[in-house]
């Protein structure tokens, strides 16, 4: 039963994850991520009933905190208004074939995650294929979007992915490595987000195609 | 004082330095703060580095700070590059002062995060727990990145940008190869275990192996990626050319060598079980790709900052086909190497740091006679690129011949070839250009009476050239035996 809620609430994070790929705006992006970090804190809480090892509860709490309160919070306040309720994100390549790649990698992922020969611990293969198509999207859309926010997003989900397997496969390493972990996300974070809102105000927009005279 | 003591005074410094920084306002006591801070971490590393040499092995909190010979090799790196720059940035952030370049209260920012930045650094040398060791390794990005974008103008600010971008998305893939690197240890170890290096080494053979090649090729790629190697590199040319000198200095002597520190960490931990052969060749791949298009790049550089960035991924590439080449002598040559390119590096931003502060420019052909206008910098910056290009005696050539030259005693033709003709033609192409800044012609309109920077920044840079020298000719005898450690711990 509880893995079959744990299986669901996975799918559910990677149907958000299709749903950044997808989106055109930069609140779209930024709420699937804060809804996303939220069934991941849920993912945690299955872990800990599943296992009853203690510090996935905290961890299921600081995720809920951290990653679906105060990320979400830190980026709408560093990001002007005007950025993050009207602009219309593009992708590198045209959008049909961003979708194609999106598409492919999942399927990589899938593939993938099943080649490695891991111990599952708290639960099965199918999170973990989730996990690896999670973590591969992320990282696409960071390097295939236009907009400084959305790449931004597109790392916060490949972490996202990331914590996802290290409860598949992890479980037994130390909270503090969590922490740490937890900590480098939000400062990394805070960072990212001073940087677009400099970007902002030194060329007036996020888009980082404007961003070119460094070559060579 | 214990070793736990030292390891965490090493610590505390730094972070003590920055929350104080916060608050102080004198411009001179900062500067004060920052010399005293670095001087008291390289003498803490300094106590450390001889209980290791006695045969200690310092350690903390169980195994979560830990010192061997080869964190050894990169907190030296780290403790004594991090003191020249330090004392640099004195002698640097007054010259801006007083060109009103940088405003009073910048230097507070400034200061604050350097102390930052150092802090995870060093951090990232005394890890023992591999979960530590990622998360200072990726940490220094985030703490540097603003100290890219100093300056604040569209340029830095770019640089910045595609900095916390790439290496962050790097790091990702790097966890994803911790992760499976954790999972290996769990056959063998349990389910719940210290996942640290003095706990997982002395298994390292019996973990699967399957598991262990992709652990490998993960961070590989990931910690490539913060450790400026082709075709991952894009991000390093803008960032460590955009950066303040000082700053660069550290970027490129110092930080790339901790992502370094890592990938021959974990390559100590999953070659035993995965076979060093296949982990050597994708080494060996990216090793020689780095160098190749470092070359092709230098060859056509224009901006001196930026060719300086571009012999960084050529060092790397080097440091990269050393432990590719796998051979004792090989490895040795590969961590002498990063010892040695910190070193002549640093020199190297400083000493163009000088000229940038006096020119105000980093193109090439702008600048020439600086042997009549800047002679003490001008001998830097001769030396320097002689240095960096790997030209006896000075102490890179010894590293380089080394690589090299174990690659052929190996009968590795094709990296030892390959990496011959390409450093031959990389010599060239950095010492050409920066002989003419030294002895070609003045342009019209630049200042001609003879003047140099201040003394702080010339103080740190020929005590860097010192020891540039010294290492060519000499390797004191605990600095061999440390590397020699070091090159033990990387092929049990």
């Amino acid at each position: 039963m509880i893995d079959l809620v744990s299986y669901s609430l996975a799918g559910v994070m990677l149907l958000l994850t299709f749903w950044l790929l997808v989106v055109r705006l930069v609140r779209g992006a930024v709420n699937a991520y804060a809804l996303q970090s939220l069934v991941l804190a849920c993912v945690c809480l299955a872990a800990y009933l599943q296992s009853g090892l203690l510090h996935l509860l905290v961890l299921a709490i600081a995720t809920a905190v951290i990653k679906a309160g105060l990320i979400p919070i830190v980026i709408r306040r560093q990001v002007s208004g005007t950025v993050y309720d009207k602009r219309e994100t593009e992708y590198h390549v045209g959008f049909p074939t961003a979708l194609l790649l999106g598409a492919a990698l999942s399927l990589a992922g899938f593939v993938g995650a099943a080649r490695l020969p891991l111990v599952r611990y708290i639960f099965g293969e199918p999170i973990l294929r989730i996990a690896m198509a999670v973590i591969l999207l992320g990282l696409f859309t960071t390097v295939a979007r236009r907009d400084a926010v959305m790449q931004l997003t597109g790392l916060l989900v490949a972490e996202n992915g990331l914590l996802l397997l290290g409860l598949v496969m992890g479980a037994g390493l130390p909270l503090l490595i969590d922490f740490a972990l937890f900590l480098d996300v939000l400062v990394g974070a805070v960072v990212m987000g001073f940087l677009i809102a400099r970007m902002h105000a030194t060329v007036s927009t996020t888009d980082t195609s404007e961003l070119t005279r460094l070559r060579g | 004082m214990s070793d736990q003591t030292l390891l965490l005074g090493l610590l505390a410094l730094p972070l003590a330095g920055a929350g104080l920084s916060w608050f102080i306002r004198p411009v001179g006591v900062l500067h004060t703060l920052v010399a005293v801070t670095h001087l008291a971490v390289l003498a803490l590393a300094l106590v450390l580095i001889a209980g290791l040499l006695a045969g200690g092995h310092p350690q903390a909190f169980g195994n979560w700070l830990y010192l061997d010979d080869l964190s050894g090799v990169v907190l030296l790196i780290v403790a004594g590059v991090g003191m020249t720059a330090a004392v640099y940035s004195i002698g640097y952030l007054h010259h801006e002062l007083r060109d009103g370049a940088v405003a009073p209260g910048e230097v507070k920012r400034y200061y604050t995060l350097l102390h930052v930045f150092s802090f995870t650094m060093l951090a990232s040398a005394v890890s023992g727990n591999l979960g530590v060791l990622w998360t200072a390794v990726a940490a220094t990005t985030i703490a540097s990145a603003p100290l890219v974008d100093f300056y604040g103008s569209r340029e830095p600010l770019e640089a910045a940008w595609k900095y916390i971008l790439l290496t962050t998305a790097g790091s990702m893939v790097a966890l994803l190869g911790f992760l499976i690197l954790y999972q290996a240890g769990v056959h063998v170890l349990g389910q719940s275990y210290d996942f640290s290096y003095p706990v997982l080494g002395p298994v390292a053979a019996r973990l699967p192996a399957a598991a262990t090649s992709a652990a490998f090729l993960l961070v590989l790629v990931g910690f490539g990626t913060k450790a400026g190697l082709a075709p991952m590199h894009t991000w390093l040319p803008d960032a460590h050319s955009q950066a303040p000198s000082p700053i660069c200095a550290l970027l490129s002597g110092v930080e790339l060598n901790c992502a370094m520190l890592a990938l021959f960490r974990v390559f100590s931990l999953t070659a035993p079980s995965a076979g060093a052969a296949h982990l050597r060749l994708e080494l060996l791949v990216f090793g020689i790709l780095s160098v190749l298009i470092a070359v092709i790049f230098l060859v056509t550089q224009k901006d001196f900052k930026r060719l300086l960035a571009y012999s960084s991924i050529e060092h790397m590439g080097l440091v990269t086909v050393g432990l590719g080449v796998g051979v004792p002598l090989a490895v040795f040559g590969s961590l002498l190497q990063m010892v040695n390119h910190a070193l002549t590096k640093s020199l190297m931003f400083f000493a163009t740091g000088n000229l940038l502060l006096r020119f105000r420019t980093r193109e090439i052909g702008a600048i020439g006679g600086l042997a009549r206008t800047m002679p003490a910098t001008a001998a830097l910056v001769l030396c320097g690129a002689f240095a960096i290009a790997g030209a006896p005696p000075f102490n890179l050539f010894l590293s380089e011949f080394s690589i090299v030259g174990a690659a052929a005693v190996s009968r590795q033709w094709v990296p030892a070839l390959v990496v011959a003709v390409l450093l031959v033609i990389g010599f060239i192409a950095i010492v050409a250009p920066f002989n003419r800044m030294v002895f070609g012609g003045g342009n019209p309109g630049e200042p001609v009476a003879p003047a140099e920077i201040n003394p702080l920044a010339l103080v740190p840079s020929y005590l860097t050239l010192a020891f540039v020298l010294m290492l060519g000719v000499w390797i004191p005898g605990p600095l061999s035996d440390l590397v020699k450690g070091a090159v033990r711990v990387v092929l049990p």
